[in-house]
C-alpha cells in the first residue's frame, strides 16, 4: 500500500498537503466572463471610471510635452534669450505640478469607482448569505464565507486601488514616447530602441520568475500563519504528546521555504530594478556615442535634442517596469472574482412564499400549529423524523419529551421553516408554512433556545433583539416580570452593560434569563422553548422556572421539556422516540402506559436525584470548609 | 511487565538548544554584521559607479559638442562598463541587506515558536491567541522592515549624498545650494506621510476587522437571525460597517494619492530652480564663471538621483520607529517565563508506572479547583475519575502530566516527585489525551500518527490503521475522499464531533506511554461504538496504567477502581459494585445511565395521532 519513502522525496502526507494547498495557485490574468459579471457593480459608478481614464490620457499627453520644454530651456540658454528662459522654466514647473495634480485626481476617481463598486459587491454577497438555506451552512465553514466577502473582494478591488486599470495609461505613454522619439530623430531612436529587445528579454525572464516567487511567498505566508495559529490553539496537545521538537522541525521547514521564497523574490526584484536602470544608462551611453559619430560631419544634433531624448528614455522605462507588476495584481483579482461568483452561483437558496393554490388546505380556526405525516432527514439515508403528526390548539401548552436525538428540536426548526421536510405538511396558525413569507412566519414565534446566542451589544439590545430602536421601559418591564431586572441592575452599566462576542461575559443562567425576557418583549403568539439542561445552582434553577412560567403565560407554548416540573405542568405531553411520536397524553395517562414515557420519567427522576445529591455534597463541603 | 527506557537526550536536542538565535535588535544586528558590512560596501560601490557614470556623461557631452566629437566612444564605453558594475553592486547590496532582514525574521520566528512551546496555560490565559498571532505576524514584519529596508536606506542615503554632492558641488556650489534648499522638505513630508499612512492603514484594517466581526456573528448566529427574523437589522448593521470601511479605504487612498503630488510639487520647485538658474549658468559658459553643457547634464543626472534617497530616509525613519515598537511587543512573548520547568533530577532509566497522588491541592488564584485529592494506582491497574463538568477532573488529569504547575511533592511516579524530573520525561511517561478533540489541519494519517517519530514508514502506517480500527474509525477514514491522506480541518473535510473524537482517541491509543490518561474520550459516540472502544481500552490497560476521566458509568465500571470528584474533592471511592450500591452520586449516575440505555434499546410502535381521524 505504501512504498518506502526515499530520503528527499516528498512523503505521502507532504504530497497530500501540497495537493491540498494548491488551491488558486495559478489563475488567468484576463477572463472576459468574470469582467462582464463585475461590470454591473461598476456601472453605477462608471462616470468616475470614465473621468479617471480620460484624465489618464491627458496626463500621458502632458508627460510627453515635458521633455520638449526641457529641451527648449536648454535651447533658449544657447540662444541667449533670458526672457524665454524664464517663461520656459515656469512652463516646466507648471506642467509638473499639473500632471501631479491630475494624477491625484485620476487615481482618486478610480478609487471612488472601485471602492464603491466593491462596497456594492460586498452588500450583494451579504444579502446572498441571508438567502442561503440553513443546510448550506451545515456543510460550509463560516470562516470560508467571511473570506469571500472580505479578502476576496479586497483582491478584486486591487484592480482599482493599485491601478491595474492604469495599465491602459502605461500603454498610451509608451506609444506616445516611441512616437515622439521617432518624430524627433528617427536614427537616434533606432539606436535607443536597440536596447529594447534586451529589456524585453530581461523583464520577461525576471518577471515570470518573480511572479512564481511571489506566488510561493503568498502560499507560504498562508501556510506559515495557519501553522503557527494552529500551534497556539493546539498547544496543549503538542505539550501533552511531547511533540515540540518534531513540530518545530516541521515549522522550520515551512519557515525556511518562506524565507527562501522571499529571498528569491528579493533577488528578482533587485535584478529587475537594477537592470532597468542599467539599460537606461546603456541607452544614454549609446546615444552619446552615436551623437559623437554623427556630429563629426553633421552639426544638426544639438544639446537640447540630447536632453529631450534622455528624458524620453527615462520616461520610457517607468511604465515598462510597472506594467509587469500590474499583471500579477490582475491575476489575483481574477482569482478573487472567480471565487466570489462561484459562491453567488450557489443555488441552495430560500424559496419565496408559495401562492395559496399550491399550499395545503387551511386548518381550523383554533389551530395554532399542526404537523401532518412529516418526514425529515438532514442527511440522505438517516431519517430524523418519520410520519410525525400532532397539533396544538391556541393557548395550549404542549411538552415534547424524548431522549437526546429523538427529533424534538427538529420539530421547532421545521415550524420556523428553517428546513424543508421531505414529506408531509406543516401549518402555523392554520396556514401552510410554505404559504407564509418566511420573515412574517418567524415573527409569529418567540424562540428560547437551549444554548442562547447573544449578539455583541448590550443587555438591552439583546432583549429587544429585533427592534432597531429598543423600547427601554418595555425591556425593563420584561426583565422585571421574570424577576431578573435586579440581577442585571447589579452589573456595571445595568441593562446597558456590554455583551461580548457570543455573550462570553454572561453565565449560562444569565443568558437564559435574557432569552426569556426576549420572548416577553417580543410578545409573539407562539412560543417555542427548548429547556436548558445545563446544570445550574438551585437559586438560578428556581429563577429560571419562574421566568419560564412568565414567558409561557397567555401564549401557545411548545416546550421541549427536560425538567419533571415543566413536563407535569403541560396540558399535553407528546413523546418522541427514534424520530416517531410513540405516545401522547397527560402525565398520569402516560405513566399508566408503562412505556417510553414511564422510562423517560424514571430517568429524569434519577437525574434530578443526582443533582440533589450533588447539591447536598456541596452544602456539606461548604459547611465543612 | 515491560519496562520503558527513556531515550537519552538525542542529537536533535543538542542541535535545538545550541541553535539559539539572538532575540534582541542589537543581537540580531551583530549576528548579521558581515552581511550588513558587505551590503554597505556594495552600496558604496554602487554610488561610486553612479558618480563615475555622471562624470563620464559630462565628458562625453563636452566631447560631442567640442572639437573632436568622434572621440565620444571612449567615455561611452566606460559608461557601459560602469553601468554593468553598478548593476552588480546594486543587486548585491539588496541581496545582502534585505536577506539579513529575512534571516533575522526567520530566526526570530524560530525562537518565537520555541518559546510558545515552553509557555504554559497561565500565559495563554493572559494573552489571547489573536494577540499572539498579531505579534508574530505584523509586529515581526515591522522588525524585519527595520532590519532590512530601514538599514539599507539609512546606509544608502549617506553614500548617495556623497556621490551626488561630489558632482554637484564640483559643478557649482551655488547651484547646489539653490537646488537643495527645499530638499529637506522632501524628507520631512515623506516622514509625515509615512506616519500618516501607517495610521490610516491600521484604521483601515480595524475597519475591515469590525466588518468581518459583524459578518462572523451574523453567519455563526444564522439560526438565531432566521428564527427571530432579524435580517433587516443585520443588513443595516452590516451596511453601516461596509460604509465605514468604504470611507476608511477612501481616506487611505486620499493620503496615499497625495503622496506623489506633494513630493512632486516640492521636487518640481527644485527642477524649476535647476533649469532656470542652471540654464543661466549654461548661458554664461564655463569661461565666464558658468558651466559647460556636460556639467549641466551631469548635475541634472546627479540631482535626479538624490530625490529617492531623500524620500526613502523619511520612510526609513518611521520604519525604524515602528520596528522598535513592534519589537517591544514581540519581546513580551520572547522573554515570558515558562511556569512549568524541568526538575533537577535526571530522567529515570526505567519506569514501572506506579502513580500516587497525595494531598493534591490546586487553585487558580483564589478559586480552589482541587483540594486534598489522594489516590494511588499500581502498575497495570486502571482508575476511573468520575464527576460532572466543573468538578475538577480535567485539571487533575493535566496536573498529573505537569501540563499545569503541579505543586511539589504531590504527584509521584514510582515514588519520585514529578516536579524533580525533566519535563519531557514526565510527559512521555504520563500521556494525557485531552478532552476536546483538537485535530491539526493535516492528513488523517498524520493526525493519528501524531506521536510517531517516523509517521511515513510502512510500520507506522500499519500502526495508524490498527489504531483507527481500535478506535472504531477505520471504515469512516477509508471512506473519506482521499482515505487516510484526506486533509481535515477548517478548509479541509469537515468531520463530525464523533469522528473527530475517535480520531483523537486513535491518536492517544497509538502513543503507548507507560501511564495513559484519557480525558472523556467517549462523550460523542453511541453506545455500540462505546462498547467496542472500551474493549480496546481494556486491551490497552492490560499493558499499561490507564486513567479514564469520564462521566459514563459504562466506562468507569470496567476500571479496577473509581474515584468520584465533586467540587475538587474526592467524595466517593471504591469499585463499581461498591459505589453502585452506595446510594451516592455514583449510584445516581448509574441509575440515570441505565435508564438511558434501556430507552435506547427500546423499540416502541408509533402512536396513532388522536385527532387524525377527525381531521382527515
Amino acid at each position: 500500500m505504501s512504498a518506502k519513502a526515499s530520503p528527499g522525496a516528498p512523503t505521502r502526507a507532504q504530497r497530500a498537503l501540497d495537493k491540498f494547498h494548491e488551491e488558486g495557485s495559478i489563475g488567468k490574468a484576463y477572463d472576459g466572463r468574470l469582467l462582464r459579471r463585475l461590470w454591473p457593480f461598476v456601472r453605477p459608478h462608471a462616470r468616475f471610471l470614465v473621468a479617471s481614464l480620460g484624465t489618464l490620457v491627458i496626463i500621458a499627453a502632458i508627460n510627453l510635452v515635458r521633455p520638449l520644454v526641457m529641451g527648449d530651456v536648454v535651447r533658449q540658454a544657447a540662444a541667449k534669450d533670458p526672457g524665454r528662459l524664464l517663461r520656459d522654466g515656469l512652463w516646466l514647473a507648471g506642467l509638473l505640478a499639473l500632471s501631479q495634480l491630475l494624477t491625484f485626481a485620476q487615481m482618486y476617481a478610480m478609487q471612488i469607482a472601485g471602492a464603491r463598486a466593491m462596497a456594492d459587491l460586498r452588500t450583494t454577497v451579504f444579502r446572498f448569505f441571508q438567502r442561503l438555506r440553513l443546510r448550506f451552512y451545515d456543510r460550509t465553514p463560516v470562516g470560508r464565507l467571511v473570506t469571500r466577502a472580505t479578502n476576496d473582494v479586497d483582491a478584486v478591488s486591487e484592480l482599482f486601488a493599485s491601478g491595474a486599470l492604469n495599465a491602459m495609461g502605461d500603454i498610451i505613454s509608451l506609444t506616445g514616447v516611441v512616437a515622439m522619439m521617432l518624430a524627433l530623430d528617427w536614427r537616434m531612436s533606432i539606436v535607443s530602441f536597440l536596447a529594447l529587445p534586451v529589456v524585453g528579454l530581461i523583464v520577461n525572464y525576471v518577471r515570470t520568475r518573480s511572479r512564481k516567487a511571489y506566488r510561493e511567498v503568498r502560499a507560504r505566508t498562508a501556510r506559515l500563519n495557519a501553522f503557527l495559529n494552529e500551534q497556539v490553539n493546539g498547544i496543549a496537545v503538542v505539550q501533552a504528546f511531547v511533540r515540540e521538537r518534531p513540530v518545530a522541525d516541521e515549522f522550520d521547514a515551512i519557515n525556511v521555504q518562506y524565507r527562501d521564497a522571499n529571498k528569491s523574490a528579493i533577488y528578482y526584484e533587485a535584478i529587475l530594478d537594477a537592470s532597468i536602470e542599467m539599460v537606461s544608462t546603456l541607452c544614454i551611453a549609446s546615444i552619446l556615442w552615436f551623437s559623437g559619430l554623427r556630429r563629426v560631419g553633421d552639426h544638426t544634433i544639438t544639446f537640447a535634442l540630447l536632453v529631450t531624448f534622455t528624458q524620453y528614455i527615462r520616461q520610457f522605462f517607468e511604465p515598462v517596469s510597472l506594467l509587469s507588476q500590474r499583471y500579477t495584481l490582475l491575476q489575483s483579482a481574477m482569482a478573487g472574482a472567480e471565487r466570489i461568483f462561484e459562491l453567488l452561483d450557489e443555488t441552495d437558496v430560500t424559496l419565496p412564499a408559495l401562492p395559496p393554490e399550491q399550499c395545503a388546505p387551511p386548518g381550523p380556526a383554533d389551530e395554532a400549529i399542526a404537523l401532518r405525516g412529516v418526514d425529515f432527514e438532514y442527511k440522505a439515508g438517516s431519517p430524523v423524523l418519520r410520519e410525525v403528526t400532532f397539533e396544538a390548539r391556541r393557548g395550549e401548552r404542549i411538552a415534547l419529551v424524548g431522549a437526546t436525538g429523538a427529533g424534538k428540536s427538529t420539530v421547532a426548526s421545521l415550524l420556523l421553516r428553517l428546513y424543508e421536510p421531505q414529506g408531509g405538511a406543516i401549518r402555523v396558525l392554520g396556514k401552510d408554512v410554505r404559504g407564509w413569507e418566511p420573515q412574517e412566519l418567524r415573527r409569529q414565534f418567540s424562540v428560547v433556545p437551549q444554548d442562547v446566542f447573544l449578539f455583541p451589544g448590550t443587555v438591552l439590545s439583546n432583549v429587544a433583539i429585533a427592534d432597531p430602536q429598543p423600547d427601554r421601559a418595555r425591556a425593563e418591564d420584561a426583565l422585571r416580570r421574570i424577576g431578573a431586572l435586579a440581577i442585571f441592575g447589579r452589573r456595571k452599566g445595568g441593562i446597558d452593560a456590554p455583551v461580548d462576542e457570543r455573550g462570553a461575559n454572561f453565565s449560562a443562567g444569565e443568558r437564559q434569563l435574557i432569552a426569556f425576557a426576549r420572548a416577553i418583549y417580543r410578545d409573539a403568539p407562539l412560543l417555542v422553548l427548548d429547556e436548558a439542561t445545563a446544570s445550574v445552582d438551585s437559586d438560578t434553577e428556581a429563577r429560571l422556572q419562574t421566568a419560564l412560567e412568565e414567558a409561557i403565560r397567555g401564549r401557545t407554548a411548545l416546550v421541549i421539556a427536560h425538567r419533571l416540573s415543566t413536563i407535569r405542568a403541560a396540558d399535553r405531553i407528546v413523546v418522541f422516540h427514534k424520530g416517531r411520536i410513540v405516545e401522547s397524553g397527560t402525565h398520569d395517562e402516560l405513566l399508566a402506559l408503562a412505556g417510553v414515557y414511564a422510562r423517560l420519567y424514571r430517568m429524569q427522576f434519577a437525574h434530578e436525584q443526582l443533582q440533589k445529591a450533588e447539591r447536598r455534597v456541596q452544602g456539606e463541603l461548604t459547611a465543612a470548609g | 511487565m515491560t519496562t520503558d527506557t527513556l531515550a537519552p537526550a538525542s542529537k536533535l536536542e543538542a542541535k535545538v538548544s545550541d541553535a539559539r538565535y539572538p532575540t534582541t535588535l542589537g543581537g540580531q544586528l551583530r549576528h548579521h554584521l558581515p552581511k550588513y558590512i558587505i551590503g554597505a560596501f556594495t552600496l558604496a560601490a554602487f554610488q561610486l559607479a553612479m558618480n563615475r557614470i555622471d562624470w563620464q556623461a559630462k565628458g562625453a557631452i563636452d566631447i560631442v559638442f567640442g572639437a573632436s566629437p568622434g572621440d565620444a566612444w571612449k567615455p561611452a564605453v566606460t559608461m557601459l562598463v560602469l553601468a554593468l558594475g553598478a548593476f552588480v553592486a546594486r543587486v548585491a547590496s539588496r541581496w545582502f541587506v534585505f536577506n539579513a532582514g529575512r534571516d533575522a525574521e526567520y530566526e526570530m520566528r524560530f525562537e518565537l515558536l520555541r518559546k510558545l512551546h515552553q509557555l504554559g496555560a497561565a500565559f495563554y490565559r493572559k494573552m489571547p491567541s489573536g494577540e499572539i498571532m498579531s505579534r508574530s505576524t505584523s509586529d515581526l514584519q515591522q522588525v524585519r522592515m527595520l532590519l532590512g529596508f530601514g538599514v539599507l536606506n539609512l546606509v544608502n542615503v549617506c553614500f548617495a549624498f556623497a556621490s551626488a554632492l561630489q558632482i554637484m558641488l564640483t559643478v557649482s556650489p551655488w547651484l547646489t545650494l539653490a537646488c537643495l534648499l527645499n530638499l529637506p522638505l522632501v524628507t520631512l513630508f515623506s516622514r509625515q506621510l509615512s506616519r500618516g499612512l501607517y495610521t490610516r492603514m491600521r484604521e483601515n484594517q480595524a475597519s475591515l476587522g469590525r466588518m468581518s466581526d459583524v459578518l462572523q456573528a451574523n453567519l455563526a448566529g444564522v439560526r438565531v437571525v432566521r428564527s427571530f427574523a432579524l435580517e433587516e437589522r443585520e443588513r443595516a448593521r452590516f451596511e453601516a460597517e461596509n460604509r465605514a470601511y468604504l470611507e476608511a479605504s477612501l481616506a487611505l487612498a486620499r493620503l496615499r494619492g497625495s503622496f506623489a503630488p506633494t513630493i512632486g510639487a516640492v521636487a518640481a520647485v527644485g527642477i524649476l530652480v535647476f533649469f532656470w538658474y542652471g540654464a543661466s549658468l549654461l548661458l554664461r559658459g564655463p569661461g565666464a564663471g558658468g558651466i559647460s553643457q556636460g556639467a549641466f547634464f551631469a548635475f541634472w543626472s546627479a540631482f535626479a538621483r538624490m530625490t529617492w534617497p531623500m524620500i526613502a530616509v523619511g520612510f526609513s525613519l518611521s520604519v525604524v520607529q515602528r520596528g522598535r515598537v513592534g519589537f517591544a511587543r514581540l519581546r513580551t512573548i520572547l522573554t515570558a517565563e515558562p511556569e512549568v520547568v524541568d526538575g533537577p533530577d535526571p530522567a529515570p532509566a526505567r519506569v514501572d508506572g506506579d502513580l500516587s497522588v497525595e494531598h493534591l491541592r490546586f487553585a487558580y488564584g483564589d478559586h480552589v479547583v482541587l483540594d486534598d485529592v489522594s489516590f494511588r494506582v499500581a502498575p497495570g491497574q486502571s482508575l476511573a475519575i468520575v464527576g460532572r463538568t466543573g468538578s475538577g477532573k480535567t485539571t487533575l488529569a493535566m496536573l498529573l502530566a505537569r501540563l499545569l504547575p503541579t505543586p511539589a511533592a504531590s504527584v509521584r511516579i514510582d515514588g519520585r516527585d514529578v516536579c524533580d524530573l525533566p519535563l519531557r520525561a514526565v510527559r512521555s511517561v504520563i500521556g494525557y489525551a485531552q478532552q476536546d478533540a483538537f485535530l491539526f489541519s493535516t492528513t488523517v494519517a498524520r493526525n493519528i500518527g501524531f506521536a510517531l517519530d517516523d509517521p511515513e514508514s510502512p510500520e507506522s502506517q500499519a500502526r495508524v490503521r490498527d489504531a483507527a480500527r481500535e478506535a472504531q474509525v477505520l471504515e469512516e477514514a477509508l471512506s473519506l475522499p482521499e482515505g487516510f491522506d484526506t486533509v481535515v480541518g477548517e478548509r479541509g473535510v469537515q468531520l463530525s464531533g464523533g469522528q473527530k473524537q475517535r480520531i483523537a482517541l486513535a491518536r492517544a491509543l497509538i502513543w503507548e506511554p507507560k501511564i495513559l490518561i484519557l480525558d472523556d474520550p467517549l462523550s460523542a459516540v453511541d453506545a455500540k461504538t462505546e462498547r467496542a472502544i472500551l474493549e480496546a481500552i481494556e486491551r490497552q490497560a492490560s499493558r499499561r496504567t490507564v486513567l479514564l476521566v469520564t462521566h459514563r458509568v459504562a466506562a468507569a465500571s470496567r476500571c479496577s477502581q473509581i474515584i468520584v470528584l465533586d467540587e475538587g474533592r474526592v467524595v466517593e471511592r471504591g469499585t463499581h459494585e461498591e459505589l453502585a450500591a452506595g446510594g451516592g452520586i455514583y449510584a445516581a449516575f448509574a441509575e440515570e445511565q441505565q435508564m438511558a440505555s434501556e430507552l435506547e434499546q427500546l423499540d416502541a410502535p408509533a402512536a396513532v395521532p388522536e385527532r387524525e381521524a377527525a381531521a382527515s
